[in-house]
């Protein structure tokens, strides 16, 4: 009893392990605004992206990846930036400031962060300032940028989403409604 | 001799009353596909039907061929992706995947045990539809043997294999 009982925990601890690695769900919250405003929850299992993804062709996505065009980003060698991104240290990268629009990009605790700050008509009220907030981790980055330079790889980049811990990703917030899109691993929205 | 007969009506009696639990084994296990419209007009309508899944498959057969290539024609390009949503559904933890509420209506789609439930409440009707969503898996597989231009592919693949040559 004494020779199994490590063996027997063991085995328990890694289905545990796994089973948390296979059940875990990308949410998707929308929330109109108003006593009648519409409430949206999407809660798709990452298993199910994972295998329904390969299985749509379309004349841009193939097999997991889409075709994008080079002159779609300007020139810019993704990758090459990305790298830089990477091994850099936690900084802000790009910052625009503007009378009606906030631009901030930087680097920090392993994530891509894209934060824009709109102010619709210049109001002064915060409740009419548009915010969206990205956040990505930069491994899922990564893996969106292994497949060829002319396609982004979306299978790997939810692999690469499965593997990781319980993430925002994108949060939008204006006068009429709030988005949020995460990954955890409950099976309802909050 | 009496002895006998009433030996083999034994076994016999045995072997049928095995195949009936067998059978209502396999149309449990295969669950049951619910539809309920409940119309919400003074004289609205109410339909109830339940019917075990494994008539499914059947009930394709009974459906006028012209119909059936159509709809396999409208639904060849998305087959693979309905089977394999409905193979990784099947195989996914149970949860509320859609719900969406204002206030004209409110609808819900969940997968529990095996079946997708999908209920829709709004000011005309409500509506329940559940079956098991391996049945999608069978019934995308049936038209993806029907060709679109009459031909079914398995009989179509069976000719050419026999043909001189191949």
């Amino acid at each position: 009893m004494k020779r199994t009982l490590p063996g027997l925990v063991i085995m328990i601890l890694a289905s545990a392990v796994l089973a948390a690695a296979a059940d875990r769900w990308l949410h998707i919250r929308v929330d109109e605004a108003g006593p009648h405003g519409e409430r949206v929850r999407v809660n798709i299992p990452m298993e199910v992206a994972e295998k329904v993804l390969p299985a749509i062709h379309t004349e841009d996505l193939h097999n997991g990846k889409v075709k994008v065009n080079e002159a779609e980003f300007d020139g810019v060698d993704l990758r090459v930036l990305l790298e830089a991104v990477r091994t850099t240290k936690d900084n802000e990268f790009v910052t625009v400031e503007s009378d009606h629009e906030n631009l901030r990009v930087a680097k920090a605790g392993g994530n891509l962060l894209i934060q824009v700050r709109e102010n619709k008509g210049h109001a002064k009220n915060t409740e009419q300032v548009e915010k969206v907030d990205i956040s990505v981790p930069l491994q899922v980055v990564e893996a969106l940028l292994a497949g060829g330079k002319d396609e982004l790889d979306l299978l790997g980049a939810i692999r690469a989403l499965s593997a990781y811990g319980d993430v925002t990703l994108v949060t939008v917030q204006d006068e009429s409604s709030k988005v949020r899109i995460w990954v955890d691993s409950q099976n309802a929205s909050e | 001799m009496i002895t006998r007969i009433g030996a083999l009506a034994g076994a016999a009696g045995v072997m049928l009353y095995g195949s009936m639990i067998g059978a209502s084994v396999a149309i449990y296990d295969a669950g049951a596909v619910r539809v309920s419209v409940h119309e919400k007009s003074a004289d609205g309508k109410s339909i109830n039907l339940v019917l075990p899944a494994v008539v499914v498959p059947m009930g394709l057969g009974f459906v006028p061929e012209e119909e059936l290539r159509k709809a396999s024609r409208e639904m060849q390009p998305w087959l693979p992706v309905i089977l394999e949503a409905s193979q990784a559904l099947a195989d996914s933890p149970d949860g509320v995947l859609v719900e969406v509420v204002s206030s004209e209506e409110h609808v819900n789609i969940a997968k529990r045990g095996g079946s997708l439930y999908v209920d829709v409440d709004d000011s005309d009707a409500t509506v329940h539809v559940s079956f098991p969503v391996k049945t999608v898996a069978v019934v995308a597989s049936k038209l993806a043997t029907i060709e679109p231009d009459g031909e079914k592919a398995a009989e179509r693949s069976h000719a050419s294999s026999s043909a001189p040559g191949v």
